[in-house]
């Protein structure tokens, strides 16, 4: 049976402004990451570990799947 | 550069591994043209070159700290770093078995010797322009 293709995207730029205009080094430093490391998760260019994931959900008070959006392409 | 500091230090590294190793290599075959076949020459020059890439990498981390913000290598920082030493081990395992070739076809020592030295600078600037390029255009 093949495996169905997931794409994964985010929200993090949309909660980022919701959140009083934060950037991305207050998240960034919100959950111990770099800069450029929140960049690169926003851009979808590195997917965070489930750890860091759940810290960006924490820091926006948001449930996981509202932060990140999964995708099952057949 | 919008980069982190562990990019940076990536960077550095590479500048220092090629001016450092590439003008060793280029003097050393300059060298063993003229005929120099022992390896004892080699020693100062090698040593010449390490202190050049130390002296890079001392200078060239000490303005990325003063110029950037210094901070500790993320999960992203590791990941890349593991999977460029991982994508690039090959390049030393073959360089090892060139090395056990010219051992067993007894070419002279410093041949040998180079071949280990090429297959680890090889190596290494595979590891960091897989690196840059698991920065620059993402994993």
């Amino acid at each position: 049976m093949a495996l169905r293709k997931i794409t994964i995207q985010n929200n993090i730029r949309q909660l980022r402004d919701h959140h009083g205009s934060m950037t991305q080094q207050e998240l960034a430093d919100r959950i111990g990451v770099s800069r450029q490391t929140v960049n690169a998760i926003e851009g979808g260019k590195y997917f965070p570990s489930l750890e860091v994931a759940f810290r960006i959900a924490d820091v926006f008070q948001k449930p996981l799947d509202k932060v990140f959006i999964c995708e099952l392409k057949s | 550069m919008n980069a982190s500091f562990t990019e940076k230090s990536v960077w550095i590294q590479f500048v220092a591994t090629v001016v450092a190793l590439g003008g060793y290599f280029a003097v050393a075959w300059s060298m063993y043209a003229r005929g120099i076949h022992v390896l004892v020459p080699y020693v100062p020059l090698f040593f010449a070159a390490v202190f050049v890439m130390g002296m890079i990498l001392i200078i060239g981390h000490v303005l990325a700290a003063i110029f950037g913000k210094w901070e500790q290598p993320d999960e992203r920082d590791r990941l890349i770093h593991w999977r460029s030493e991982s994508n690039s081990a090959w390049v030393l395992v073959v360089g090892i078995f060139a090395t056990v070739a010219c051992m067993v076809f007894a070419i002279n020592n410093v041949l040998v010797a180079h071949v280990l030295l090429l297959s680890l600078f090889l190596a290494q600037m595979y590891q960091f322009g897989l690196q840059i390029i698991y920065y620059r255009r993402g994993m």
